[in-house]
């Protein structure tokens, strides 16, 4: 009738009418035949999936008796944790699996999306037979099960946990156009326990003390030295992540929260506490998570995630090509730092030459995730974004100039330097560094 | 029109202008006030308190909780705490009596470590090399291809030697750690020492010397100053306070530069990793394949070769790995009679059995079966 091309409905597809009254007489036709409603008439500029009744509005929907334990939408099956086995020694055991970063909404990680690192595979611990021991120098050494540990009063916290090798591909050029493997070995949770200066109080620690080793009861025996002064001041034992039982990727049932400090500190599968007057140089305290300077030297005990931040929209997995020229679009990221509350966060469309301040949105929390979010009219031109946070404590997020001036490019660890996205004309975003 | 115009002209006059004014033009900077270290924790954050009922002001506190004085749990006995408290200290504490000698250690090495560590320690198997390098070594840094890179072994980078006797005792072999002997262990450490060519009060170790607590205990690793700061004294974690505390000391900046602020030239991706990434990137929203999968085996076998081959078997550069086609394909031609004499004798980087001497022969056959049978 008008010449426009029909959108057919599925019962008559490949069906060609000549007239509008021919197509409602056809409709009509197959309809009856089908046994189904006729769908309304259809024109170019109607969207089908409106049009037509869709096909889970037509039937019922699954049991609710199906999924007992929810999954995410089938749809959902690439927004999951990714490896590659050029990040570990090889195998799939001392390993990682990172976050997709670029698909979390809000500051919180679903469970079963929170990056895995590990460093013997992922111990599943029989809560029945699971004891957390406390010893060393203490008056009473001390004993809980899983049972008597949930007795303690219970607080919760949101709090990152991100490896401090977060990000160490980079120390010498870009190398990933994915921001899953940029940042994806860091994830935030509500993490539920309780504080371990309320076990602590009970066991008498004796005045010398000043360390303390957490031990995992996993293949690896992970151990870490955390000074006492922290372990009373916010660590906890937590059982808890976002509600549910910690998942055995997190330590099932006890793991160690050590707020804002490199996450291997947060020792999963907790076995044991010692307390004792000196540190005590465990293998993940000299061979690895130590930062090798230029002068050949090396930083240790480096517990501080630094201040940081990224842009997650747009980024490499979310690119403008859905939008353009004059197009108003939200640019949102992440920001946190160890030492504290996030302070603010600047974002530069040039390379870092010029900054302007980006607003906070959601809880601003020490020690956590925190989202910033810039409303920006684009002229269609190519950008370089970038995002730089800085904390209460007065530190700011270095550019890659000044990071390696200090640090080189062999420290592996801690490198939380200025991220840039390169924006082209036609919407697509590459991950780029700018170096003097 | 006219005013539009007008605009455009502007626009544009006054970008030539701040292109070359830029080159003159001074950065513009706020400076950030450090936190006071008395307000600062052990390290350097903030130290939160409870007021009003709040902490850090953002989370409210019940503060019945902190008057209280819960006491759960009981005593852990002696023995209790001698099963467990096995760490040995950088100072010495813990390590237990024992001894062992590098000849012992030269054949344990080859029957449980080499295969991931490579012939006498030199790596090139995926896992850490332990053998090499040098102190010197350590300044160098890999900034183009072609460069020296730095070599951190344990004899050349590890500070303490207690943390390889803590690491082999709790976490090595790999696959099956706390299966050792601390007799084994002295071994071990022996031969790892002696091909890094520790001396000990001056003297190599020779193959057949026995190293015992009191010999060990006099080993200093070459560097052993090559770690700060120092956190070893009574004031450690004052110390880390005050280092953490200065940004200087890590690269960390303390001023915003908000304009003509120095910047530099776009290095885009040279050589992407990308394509190593499992499974790729995906932003599409569709219904997940059904994935084709060979028949699963026996579930006993499956969980047996994933508990006890697959640490090597499932990496490629150890060992060949069930469903890769390729690298099976000269090994099952060779006949299943050959590939069942090498799983339960050994053949090159394979130990008799995979190291497993608990799993009777005609599981390893059942599971060299499963292996076959995922790879045709």
């Amino acid at each position: 009738m008008n010449g426009g091309k029909h959108i057919l409905s599925k019962e008559i597809k490949d069906k060609e009418v000549a007239s509008r009254r021919g197509f409602l007489k056809n409709i009509a036709a197959s309809a009856v035949a089908a046994g189904t409603v006729a769908p309304m008439a259809a024109f170019a500029e109607d969207d089908p999936a409106i049009i037509n009744e869709p096909e889970w509005g037509t039937k019922l929907g699954e049991p609710v008796d199906k999924n007992l334990y929810g999954m995410p939408s089938p749809y959902e099956h690439n927004v999951i944790r990714r490896v590659h086995e050029l990040l570990s020694s090889g195998d799939m055991y001392a390993s990682v699996a990172m976050c997709p970063v670029q698909d979390l909404e809000g500051i919180i990680t679903p469970n079963g999306l929170f990056f895995n690192r590990c460093h013997g595979g992922v111990a599943i611990v029989d809560p029945n037979k699971y004891r957390l021991m406390i010893h060393g120098l203490v008056e009473k050494p001390l004993v809980l099960t899983l049972e008597q540990l949930k007795k303690y009063p219970r607080e919760s916290r949101i709090h990152f946990i991100e490896c401090p090798a977060n990000g160490s591909t980079e120390w010498r050029a870009p190398q990933f156009n994915t921001l899953q493997f940029l940042k994806g070995m860091m994830s935030q949770a509500e993490w539920t326990g309780t504080k371990l200066s309320h076990i602590l109080k009970d066991v008498g620690i004796k005045p010398e003390a000043k360390w303390v080793l957490a031990e995992g009861s996993d293949n690896s025996h992970m151990g870490r030295t955390i000074p006492l002064e922290k372990i009373l001041d916010d660590a906890m034992v937590v059982w808890a992540q976002n509600g549910e039982a910690l998942r055995p990727e997190q330590g099932y049932p006890v793991r160690l929260l050590v707020p804002g400090w490199e996450g291997n500190l947060n020792v999963k599968w907790l076995s044991r506490l010692e307390i004792g007057d000196k540190p005590w140089h465990a293998k993940e305290e000299t061979s690895k998570y130590t930062m090798l300077t230029p002068s050949g030297k090396a930083i240790r005990f480096f517990w501080p995630m630094e201040v940081n931040s990224v842009i997650t929209r747009p980024c490499p997995d979310k690119d403008w090509k859905g939008y353009k020229k004059g197009d108003v679009i939200e640019i949102e990221g992440l920001a946190w730092s160890g030492h504290g509350k996030v302070k603010g966060v600047d974002i530069s469309f040039d390379g870092g030459k010029t900054w302007v301040e980006a607003s906070f949105k959601g809880l601003v929390l020490p020690k956590a995730w925190t989202r910033f979010s810039y409303m920006y009219k684009w002229d269609g031109k190519p950008l370089l974004l970038s995002s730089r946070a800085y904390d209460e404590v007065g530190n700011v997020q270095p550019t890659i100039d000044q990071e390696v001036k200090k640090m080189g490019v062999e420290a592996i660890y801690h490198r939380n330097a200025i991220v840039t996205w390169e924006v082209k004309a036609n919407g697509e975003v590459n991950n780029v560094q700018i170096r003097s | 029109m006219f005013k539009l115009d007008l605009k455009k002209v502007a626009i544009a006059f006054g970008l030539s202008i701040f292109a070359v004014s830029s080159l003159s033009a001074k950065e513009e900077v706020i400076k950030l006030k450090p936190l006071p270290l008395d307000k600062r924790a052990v390290d350097a954050a903030v130290k939160y308190k409870v007021e009003n009922g709040e902490y850090a002001g953002v989370y409210k506190v019940n503060p019945q909780m902190d008057k209280a004085n819960p006491k759960y749990g009981r005593k852990a006995t002696p023995n209790e705490i001698k099963a467990w408290d096995i760490d040995v200290r950088y100072d010495w504490q813990g390590l237990p009596e024992g001894q062992g000698t590098a000849e012992e250690g030269s054949d344990l090495y080859d029957s449980q470590c080499a295969m991931c560590h490579g012939d006498m320690g030199t790596g090139g198997l995926g896992y850490p090399m332990l053998v090499g390098g040098s102190k010197e070594s350590l300044k160098n840094q890999l900034l183009k291809p072609g460069d020296e890179p730095p070599i951190r072994t344990i004899g050349s980078y590890w500070p303490y030697a207690s943390t390889l006797f803590w690491y082999v005792k709790t976490g090595m072999p790999f696959p099956h750690p706390m299966s050792l002997t601390t007799d084994q262990v002295y071994s071990l450490v022996a031969y790892l020492l002696q091909q890094n060519e520790i001396q000990i009060e001056g003297k190599d170790i020779e193959d057949d010397m026995v190293l015992d607590k009191k010999t060990l205990m006099k080993v200093v690793m070459p560097n052993v100053d090559g770690f700060y700061p120092d956190v070893n004294g009574p004031d450690g974690p004052q110390v880390m306070k005050k280092f953490l505390s200065n940004p200087a000391n890590y690269g960390t900046p303390t001023e915003r530069c908000m304009k003509n602020c120095p910047t530099g030239k776009v290095v885009h991706i040279k050589e992407p990793l990308d394509d190593g990434i499992r499974p790729p990137i995906s932003q599409v929203r569709d219904l997940p394949k059904v994935k084709e999968t060979k028949g699963g085996g026996d579930p006993k076998i499956v969980k047996l070769y994933e508990d006890k081959c697959k640490a090597c078997h499932g990496n490629k550069a150890i060992a060949p790995v069930p469903g890769d086609k390729e690298a099976w394909a000269s090994r099952i031609k060779q006949g299943k009679e050959v590939l069942y004499e090498h799983a339960l004798k050994g053949f090159q980087g394979m130990p008799p059995k995979g190291g497993h001497m608990d799993l009777d022969d005609e599981t390893i056959k059942k599971i060299v079966d499963y292996m076959v049978e995922q790879s045709k």
